[in-house]
Protein backbone atom coordinates (compact mmCIF):
# COMPACT_ATOMS: atom_id res chain seq x y z
CA UNK A 1 0.00 0.00 0.00
CA UNK A 2 2.79 2.37 1.00
CA UNK A 3 4.26 1.85 -2.44
CA UNK A 4 1.18 3.42 -4.07
CA UNK A 5 0.93 6.41 -1.76
CA UNK A 6 3.49 8.51 -3.66
CA UNK A 7 1.94 7.97 -7.12
CA UNK A 8 -1.58 8.51 -5.75
CA UNK A 9 -0.61 11.79 -4.13
CA UNK A 10 1.19 12.83 -7.31
CA UNK A 11 -1.95 12.07 -9.32
CA UNK A 12 -4.10 14.07 -6.91
CA UNK A 13 -1.78 17.10 -7.02
CA UNK A 14 -1.62 16.93 -10.83
CA UNK A 15 -5.43 16.70 -11.06
CA UNK A 16 -6.13 19.59 -8.68
CA UNK A 17 -3.38 21.73 -10.22
CA UNK A 18 -4.55 21.15 -13.78
CA UNK A 19 -8.19 21.72 -12.81
CA UNK A 20 -7.36 25.09 -11.24
CA UNK A 21 -5.02 26.11 -14.06
CA UNK A 22 -7.55 25.35 -16.81
CA UNK A 23 -10.32 27.28 -15.05
CA UNK A 24 -8.02 30.21 -14.31
CA UNK A 25 -6.69 30.49 -17.84
CA UNK A 26 -9.88 29.73 -19.79
CA UNK A 27 -11.41 33.26 -19.67
CA UNK A 28 -8.09 34.86 -20.62
CA UNK A 29 -7.64 32.38 -23.48
CA UNK A 30 -11.18 32.89 -24.81
CA UNK A 31 -10.87 36.68 -24.51
CA UNK A 32 -7.52 36.54 -26.32
CA UNK A 33 -9.05 34.54 -29.17
CA UNK A 34 -12.01 36.94 -29.44
CA UNK A 35 -9.65 39.94 -29.52
CA UNK A 36 -7.55 38.23 -32.17
CA UNK A 37 -10.65 37.64 -34.32
CA UNK A 38 -11.59 41.31 -33.95
CA UNK A 39 -8.11 42.35 -35.02
CA UNK A 40 -8.36 40.07 -38.06
CA UNK A 41 -11.69 41.69 -38.93
CA UNK A 42 -10.05 45.09 -38.99
CA UNK A 43 -10.84 46.52 -35.56
CA UNK A 44 -7.74 48.62 -34.85
CA UNK A 45 -6.21 49.61 -31.53
CA UNK A 46 -7.41 52.83 -29.91
CA UNK A 47 -10.34 53.53 -32.19
CA UNK A 48 -14.02 52.81 -31.85
CA UNK A 49 -15.52 50.78 -34.65
CA UNK A 50 -19.29 50.46 -34.89
CA UNK A 51 -20.13 46.81 -35.56
CA UNK A 52 -22.57 46.07 -38.35
CA UNK A 53 -26.15 45.55 -37.22
CA UNK A 54 -26.06 42.28 -35.29
CA UNK A 55 -27.38 39.38 -37.39
CA UNK A 56 -26.52 35.67 -37.61
CA UNK A 57 -24.22 36.56 -40.49
CA UNK A 58 -22.35 39.40 -38.74
CA UNK A 59 -21.99 38.08 -35.16
CA UNK A 60 -18.40 37.94 -33.91
CA UNK A 61 -18.86 37.05 -30.24
CA UNK A 62 -21.25 34.65 -28.53
CA UNK A 63 -24.73 35.80 -27.52
CA UNK A 64 -24.85 39.21 -29.14
CA UNK A 65 -28.08 41.14 -28.75
CA UNK A 66 -29.68 41.99 -32.11
CA UNK A 67 -31.43 44.90 -30.37
CA UNK A 68 -28.21 46.69 -29.48
CA UNK A 69 -25.60 48.48 -31.58
CA UNK A 70 -22.05 47.79 -30.41
CA UNK A 71 -19.04 50.07 -30.81
CA UNK A 72 -15.76 48.35 -29.94
CA UNK A 73 -12.29 49.65 -29.15
CA UNK A 74 -9.29 47.46 -28.34
CA UNK A 75 -6.59 48.70 -26.01
CA UNK A 76 -3.09 47.39 -25.38
CA UNK A 77 -0.77 49.16 -22.97
CA UNK A 78 2.16 47.13 -24.31
CA UNK A 79 1.87 49.31 -27.44
CA UNK A 80 0.63 52.46 -25.75
CA UNK A 81 2.44 54.52 -23.13
CA UNK A 82 0.11 57.26 -21.98
CA UNK A 83 -3.53 57.28 -20.93
CA UNK A 84 -6.36 56.50 -23.31
CA UNK A 85 -9.07 59.11 -23.68
CA UNK A 86 -12.49 57.50 -24.03
CA UNK A 87 -15.57 59.51 -24.96
CA UNK A 88 -19.06 58.13 -25.47
CA UNK A 89 -21.12 60.60 -27.50
CA UNK A 90 -24.63 61.37 -26.21
CA UNK A 91 -27.47 59.21 -27.48
CA UNK A 92 -31.21 59.48 -27.02
CA UNK A 93 -32.06 56.03 -25.77
CA UNK A 94 -30.23 53.48 -23.64
CA UNK A 95 -26.45 53.64 -23.88
CA UNK A 96 -23.58 52.43 -21.74
CA UNK A 97 -19.80 52.41 -21.84
CA UNK A 98 -18.21 49.30 -20.39
CA UNK A 99 -14.58 48.31 -19.95
CA UNK A 100 -13.37 44.69 -19.85
CA UNK A 101 -9.98 43.41 -18.80
CA UNK A 102 -8.10 40.46 -20.30
CA UNK A 103 -9.83 38.05 -17.88
CA UNK A 104 -13.29 39.18 -19.09
CA UNK A 105 -14.07 41.15 -15.90
CA UNK A 106 -16.30 44.16 -16.47
CA UNK A 107 -14.23 46.57 -14.36
CA UNK A 108 -16.14 49.73 -15.20
CA UNK A 109 -19.56 50.60 -16.61
CA UNK A 110 -20.83 54.12 -17.12
CA UNK A 111 -24.43 54.70 -18.14
CA UNK A 112 -25.11 57.34 -20.79
CA UNK A 113 -28.50 58.72 -19.69
CA UNK A 114 -28.52 60.88 -22.82
CA UNK A 115 -25.28 62.67 -21.95
CA UNK A 116 -21.69 62.53 -23.16
CA UNK A 117 -19.45 60.44 -20.90
CA UNK A 118 -15.69 60.59 -20.67
CA UNK A 119 -13.14 58.31 -19.02
CA UNK A 120 -9.33 58.40 -18.89
CA UNK A 121 -7.84 54.89 -18.79
CA UNK A 122 -4.30 54.30 -17.58
CA UNK A 123 -2.08 51.21 -17.51
CA UNK A 124 -2.09 48.81 -14.54
CA UNK A 125 -0.10 50.31 -11.67
CA UNK A 126 0.08 53.76 -13.28
CA UNK A 127 -0.81 56.84 -11.29
CA UNK A 128 -4.58 57.17 -11.69
CA UNK A 129 -4.79 60.88 -10.93
CA UNK A 130 -7.63 63.25 -11.77
CA UNK A 131 -10.29 60.57 -11.74
CA UNK A 132 -8.49 58.32 -14.23
CA UNK A 133 -9.21 54.59 -14.08
CA UNK A 134 -6.37 52.08 -13.89
CA UNK A 135 -6.95 49.01 -16.02
CA UNK A 136 -6.44 45.71 -14.17
CA UNK A 137 -4.68 44.27 -17.25
CA UNK A 138 -2.53 45.64 -20.04
CA UNK A 139 -4.95 44.49 -22.74
CA UNK A 140 -8.71 44.68 -22.92
CA UNK A 141 -11.81 45.84 -24.71
CA UNK A 142 -14.06 48.86 -24.47
CA UNK A 143 -17.65 48.46 -25.55
CA UNK A 144 -20.42 50.98 -26.12
CA UNK A 145 -23.92 49.55 -26.24
CA UNK A 146 -26.78 51.58 -27.65
CA UNK A 147 -30.39 50.46 -27.94
CA UNK A 148 -31.15 50.08 -31.65
CA UNK A 149 -33.83 47.45 -32.26
CA UNK A 150 -34.65 48.62 -35.80
CA UNK A 151 -32.95 50.04 -38.89
CA UNK A 152 -33.98 53.60 -38.15
CA UNK A 153 -32.44 53.62 -34.69
CA UNK A 154 -29.32 51.85 -35.98
CA UNK A 155 -28.96 54.63 -38.57
CA UNK A 156 -29.22 57.15 -35.73
CA UNK A 157 -26.47 55.31 -33.87
CA UNK A 158 -24.31 55.47 -37.00
CA UNK A 159 -24.46 59.26 -36.90
CA UNK A 160 -23.86 59.52 -33.16
CA UNK A 161 -21.05 56.96 -33.06
CA UNK A 162 -18.91 59.10 -35.35
CA UNK A 163 -18.30 61.30 -32.31
CA UNK A 164 -17.12 58.49 -30.02
CA UNK A 165 -13.44 58.75 -29.13
CA UNK A 166 -10.96 56.07 -28.06
CA UNK A 167 -7.61 57.73 -28.39
CA UNK A 168 -4.19 57.03 -26.97
CA UNK A 169 -1.89 59.87 -26.01
CA UNK A 170 1.07 60.09 -28.34
CA UNK A 171 4.70 60.04 -27.34
CA UNK B 1 19.87 -4.18 -16.67
CA UNK B 2 20.11 -4.83 -12.94
CA UNK B 3 17.06 -5.54 -10.78
CA UNK B 4 17.59 -2.23 -9.00
CA UNK B 5 17.70 -0.24 -12.24
CA UNK B 6 14.58 -2.04 -13.47
CA UNK B 7 12.78 -1.25 -10.25
CA UNK B 8 13.67 2.45 -10.55
CA UNK B 9 12.43 2.48 -14.12
CA UNK B 10 9.10 0.89 -13.17
CA UNK B 11 8.71 3.39 -10.34
CA UNK B 12 9.43 6.33 -12.68
CA UNK B 13 6.89 4.96 -15.17
CA UNK B 14 4.34 4.74 -12.36
CA UNK B 15 4.85 8.41 -11.48
CA UNK B 16 4.67 9.48 -15.12
CA UNK B 17 1.43 7.50 -15.48
CA UNK B 18 0.05 9.11 -12.30
CA UNK B 19 0.84 12.59 -13.63
CA UNK B 20 -0.77 11.84 -17.00
CA UNK B 21 -3.93 10.48 -15.39
CA UNK B 22 -4.05 13.43 -12.96
CA UNK B 23 -3.65 15.99 -15.74
CA UNK B 24 -6.32 14.26 -17.84
CA UNK B 25 -8.83 13.99 -15.00
CA UNK B 26 -8.16 17.53 -13.75
CA UNK B 27 -8.32 19.03 -17.23
CA UNK B 28 -11.45 17.18 -18.29
CA UNK B 29 -13.29 17.93 -15.05
CA UNK B 30 -12.43 21.63 -15.36
CA UNK B 31 -13.71 21.74 -18.93
CA UNK B 32 -16.89 19.91 -17.97
CA UNK B 33 -17.62 21.91 -14.80
CA UNK B 34 -16.74 25.20 -16.49
CA UNK B 35 -19.14 24.47 -19.38
CA UNK B 36 -16.22 24.50 -21.80
CA UNK B 37 -16.76 21.19 -23.57
CA UNK B 38 -18.23 21.31 -27.08
CA UNK B 39 -22.01 21.16 -26.92
CA UNK B 40 -22.22 21.96 -23.22
CA UNK B 41 -24.84 24.53 -22.28
CA UNK B 42 -23.22 27.18 -20.18
CA UNK B 43 -25.73 29.65 -18.81
CA UNK B 44 -28.88 27.63 -18.25
CA UNK B 45 -27.50 25.91 -15.17
CA UNK B 46 -26.24 28.89 -13.17
CA UNK B 47 -26.99 29.67 -9.51
CA UNK B 48 -30.28 31.61 -9.37
CA UNK B 49 -33.35 29.70 -10.61
CA UNK B 50 -36.70 31.43 -11.08
CA UNK B 51 -39.22 29.02 -12.61
CA UNK B 52 -36.56 27.34 -14.73
CA UNK B 53 -34.85 30.59 -15.81
CA UNK B 54 -31.26 30.60 -14.60
CA UNK B 55 -28.90 33.43 -13.82
CA UNK B 56 -25.82 34.18 -11.78
CA UNK B 57 -25.70 37.64 -10.31
CA UNK B 58 -21.89 37.50 -10.16
CA UNK B 59 -21.62 37.51 -13.98
CA UNK B 60 -19.19 40.16 -15.19
CA UNK B 61 -17.77 40.74 -11.74
CA UNK B 62 -14.33 39.82 -10.42
CA UNK B 63 -16.08 38.13 -7.48
CA UNK B 64 -17.56 35.45 -9.76
CA UNK B 65 -16.19 32.00 -8.97
CA UNK B 66 -13.92 30.34 -11.55
CA UNK B 67 -16.70 28.10 -12.85
CA UNK B 68 -19.04 31.04 -13.52
CA UNK B 69 -16.21 32.99 -15.13
CA UNK B 70 -15.39 30.09 -17.44
CA UNK B 71 -19.05 29.53 -18.38
CA UNK B 72 -19.60 33.21 -19.08
CA UNK B 73 -16.38 33.49 -21.12
CA UNK B 74 -17.59 30.68 -23.37
CA UNK B 75 -21.31 31.43 -23.47
CA UNK B 76 -21.66 35.13 -22.68
CA UNK B 77 -18.40 36.95 -23.30
CA UNK B 78 -18.49 40.71 -22.54
CA UNK B 79 -21.52 40.37 -20.27
CA UNK B 80 -22.19 43.37 -18.05
CA UNK B 81 -22.12 43.28 -14.28
CA UNK B 82 -25.43 43.16 -12.44
CA UNK B 83 -25.87 46.84 -11.70
CA UNK B 84 -26.28 47.40 -15.44
CA UNK B 85 -27.76 44.17 -16.76
CA UNK B 86 -28.88 40.75 -15.60
CA UNK B 87 -29.21 37.74 -17.87
CA UNK B 88 -31.65 34.86 -17.32
CA UNK B 89 -31.54 31.84 -19.60
CA UNK B 90 -33.75 28.80 -20.04
CA UNK B 91 -33.35 25.81 -22.31
CA UNK B 92 -36.61 24.10 -21.46
CA UNK B 93 -40.35 24.66 -21.73
CA UNK B 94 -42.74 24.83 -18.78
CA UNK B 95 -42.88 21.01 -18.67
CA UNK B 96 -39.11 20.78 -18.39
CA UNK B 97 -38.69 19.48 -21.95
CA UNK B 98 -35.71 20.78 -23.97
CA UNK B 99 -36.50 23.56 -26.45
CA UNK B 100 -36.17 22.24 -30.01
CA UNK B 101 -36.48 23.62 -33.50
CA UNK B 102 -38.92 20.80 -34.38
CA UNK B 103 -41.51 22.15 -31.94
CA UNK B 104 -43.65 25.28 -31.83
CA UNK B 105 -43.99 27.24 -28.60
CA UNK B 106 -45.90 30.21 -27.30
CA UNK B 107 -44.06 32.43 -24.87
CA UNK B 108 -46.16 34.55 -22.51
CA UNK B 109 -44.87 37.46 -20.49
CA UNK B 110 -45.78 40.58 -18.57
CA UNK B 111 -43.90 43.60 -17.22
CA UNK B 112 -40.30 43.08 -16.16
CA UNK B 113 -38.43 44.63 -13.21
CA UNK B 114 -36.08 46.62 -15.42
CA UNK B 115 -35.98 49.80 -17.49
CA UNK B 116 -35.57 47.83 -20.69
CA UNK B 117 -35.65 44.12 -21.47
CA UNK B 118 -35.35 41.77 -24.41
CA UNK B 119 -35.72 38.09 -25.21
CA UNK B 120 -33.34 36.48 -27.70
CA UNK B 121 -33.08 32.94 -29.04
CA UNK B 122 -29.65 31.27 -29.32
CA UNK B 123 -28.59 27.94 -30.79
CA UNK B 124 -26.61 25.23 -28.99
CA UNK B 125 -23.36 27.10 -29.67
CA UNK B 126 -24.66 30.30 -28.04
CA UNK B 127 -24.99 31.97 -31.44
CA UNK B 128 -27.90 33.60 -33.21
CA UNK B 129 -29.36 30.80 -35.35
CA UNK B 130 -28.20 30.95 -38.94
CA UNK B 131 -31.34 32.12 -40.73
CA UNK B 132 -32.47 35.27 -42.52
CA UNK B 133 -35.92 35.56 -40.96
CA UNK B 134 -35.14 38.87 -39.20
CA UNK B 135 -37.01 37.56 -36.17
CA UNK B 136 -34.26 36.99 -33.64
CA UNK B 137 -35.72 38.67 -30.59
CA UNK B 138 -38.47 40.73 -29.06
CA UNK B 139 -37.86 43.70 -26.81
CA UNK B 140 -39.74 46.06 -24.55
CA UNK B 141 -39.60 48.95 -27.00
CA UNK B 142 -41.76 47.06 -29.54
CA UNK B 143 -44.57 46.16 -27.14
CA UNK B 144 -47.56 48.09 -25.96
CA UNK B 145 -48.93 47.37 -22.54
CA UNK B 146 -47.85 44.90 -19.92
CA UNK B 147 -48.95 41.49 -21.18
CA UNK B 148 -47.64 40.01 -24.39
CA UNK B 149 -47.16 36.70 -26.13
CA UNK B 150 -45.11 35.57 -29.10
CA UNK B 151 -44.75 32.45 -31.20
CA UNK B 152 -41.42 30.62 -31.19
CA UNK B 153 -41.34 28.55 -34.34
CA UNK B 154 -39.22 27.68 -37.34
CA UNK B 155 -42.10 28.86 -39.58
CA UNK B 156 -43.36 32.41 -39.94
CA UNK B 157 -46.90 32.80 -38.58
CA UNK B 158 -49.60 34.73 -40.40
CA UNK B 159 -49.58 37.49 -37.83
CA UNK B 160 -48.42 38.39 -34.33
CA UNK B 161 -45.02 38.51 -32.67
CA UNK B 162 -42.62 35.81 -33.79
CA UNK B 163 -39.17 34.59 -32.78
CA UNK B 164 -37.69 32.31 -35.41
CA UNK B 165 -36.09 29.02 -34.32
CA UNK B 166 -35.19 28.01 -37.88
CA UNK B 167 -31.77 26.31 -37.95
CA UNK B 168 -31.49 26.59 -34.15
CA UNK B 169 -31.55 22.84 -33.39
CA UNK B 170 -31.75 22.54 -29.61
CA UNK B 171 -31.85 26.11 -28.42
CA UNK B 172 -32.19 28.35 -25.40
CA UNK B 173 -33.72 31.72 -24.74
CA UNK B 174 -32.07 34.59 -22.86
CA UNK B 175 -33.94 37.30 -21.04
CA UNK B 176 -31.89 40.50 -20.66
CA UNK B 177 -32.92 42.92 -17.95
CA UNK B 178 -31.19 46.28 -18.36
CA UNK B 179 -30.97 48.56 -15.33
CA UNK B 180 -32.75 45.99 -13.18
CA UNK B 181 -34.76 46.73 -10.06
CA UNK B 182 -32.35 46.42 -7.11
CA UNK B 183 -34.84 44.28 -5.18
CA UNK B 184 -34.33 41.59 -7.80
CA UNK B 185 -31.01 40.62 -6.20
CA UNK B 186 -32.37 40.10 -2.72
CA UNK B 187 -35.65 38.48 -3.71
CA UNK B 188 -35.62 37.22 -7.29
CA UNK B 189 -38.48 34.76 -6.80
CA UNK B 190 -40.93 37.49 -5.86
CA UNK B 191 -39.64 40.34 -7.99
CA UNK B 192 -39.28 38.53 -11.32
CA UNK B 193 -42.22 36.98 -13.09
CA UNK B 194 -40.34 35.30 -15.94
CA UNK B 195 -41.99 34.43 -19.24
CA UNK B 196 -43.79 31.08 -19.51
CA UNK B 197 -42.99 28.89 -22.50
CA UNK B 198 -45.80 26.55 -23.54
CA UNK B 199 -45.14 23.81 -26.07
CA UNK B 200 -47.89 23.85 -28.73
CA UNK B 201 -46.75 20.79 -30.64
CA UNK B 202 -43.89 19.30 -32.59
CA UNK B 203 -45.02 19.24 -36.24
CA UNK B 204 -41.49 18.73 -37.53
CA UNK B 205 -40.45 15.81 -35.32
CA UNK B 206 -41.41 13.54 -32.45
CA UNK B 207 -42.37 15.27 -29.18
Amino acid sequence: MKRWLGPLLTMLVAAVGTHALVLHEAPRFIMGKATQRMEQRGIPLNRFVLAARMTPQTQTVVRPSPDLAYSICRFDFNRQQGPIKIVMAPYKGYSSLSLFDASTDNFLTVRGNGKQRQVALVAPGANAKGGAIASPSRKGLILIRRLAPDHQSYDRVKQVAQNDICQGATG
Amino acid sequence: MTDKAGSHLRRAALYVGAILIGVSVGGYSALAMGGLLPGSRGLDSAGVDVNGWHSDFAIGSSSANPYVRARVARSGLLALSRSEAVYFTTASDEDGQPLREQCDYRIFGAGMPAQWWSITLYDGESRLPMNDDHALSIDASRLNGNSWSALISARRPGNGLWVSSRNAGRFDVTLRLYIPDKNLFSNPQDVLNPPRIERLGCPRGAA
